[in-house]
């Protein structure tokens, strides 16, 4: 087993139940291949440094879950077929799951708050 | 009076902060994560491009960590690729 994380971003048209429902289906996805999800973050929409699709934001979600290389085919296919997911990234993670999760909310929202300003 | 000017001219500045040594040697607890933008802003010039080693003073595995996380971001839309993209 490997320890991966996906970064998916969301449509920013899809909010809502529509959201909650696109996330639980891929967690569904790992899950049904008997993978175990470590954790989910939900960044909620940010600025795209450029534009995909012609849409200036995006909702992130970050997903890192420990599965085997063929899980990851399987995510990413259907990752692809789905329209509402604008772009994601898979990382392997080396050393597994660091838990920083207080620097990271700090840092989160001091970058919210910058890009409000900016 | 010419002589004057020029001995108060001051030196030619660096152009960017540099410092000596590397960063990430210096400072263990620092991490390099292309989901940290922050940190990473420092090493992207403001047309977008990765601030070379003899500017950023990093060290070769450390600037090596650094360009994967800038590329990594950059594929991932939190940084761009270069200035030309304005999103409105």
């Amino acid at each position: 087993m490997r320890t991966y994380e996906t970064i998916f971003i969301v449509h920013p048209d899809i909010v809502g139940d529509e959201y909650a429902a696109v996330v639980d289906k891929f967690k569904g996805v790992l899950t049904d291949q008997g993978v175990e999800i470590l954790k989910v973050d939900e960044w909620g929409t940010r600025k795209l440094a450029y534009p995909i699709r012609k849409q200036g934001r995006g909702t992130y979600v970050l997903v890192a879950y420990q599965a085997s290389p063929e899980v990851i085919a399987e995510f990413e296919r259907r990752l692809r077929i789905e329209d509402s997911i604008m772009k994601f990234q898979t990382v392997y993670l080396e050393k597994g799951l660091e838990q920083v999760p207080a620097a990271e909310e700090k840092a989160e929202a001091e970058g919210e708050k910058a890009e409000e300003t900016a | 009076m010419n002589n004057d000017r020029r001995s108060s001219r001051p030196a030619p500045r660096r152009r960017f902060g540099r410092r000596k040594g590397c960063r990430f040697c210096g400072d263990k607890t620092l991490t390099i994560d292309y989901k940290e933008i922050r940190n990473l802003r420092y090493f992207v010039s403001e047309r977008g491009k990765i601030v070379p080693r003899r500017i950023s003073g990093n060290c070769a595995s450390h600037q090596r960590q650094v360009t994967e996380a800038i590329k990594r971001a950059r594929n991932i839309a939190l940084l761009p690729f270069s200035a030309s993209h304005s999103v409105d």
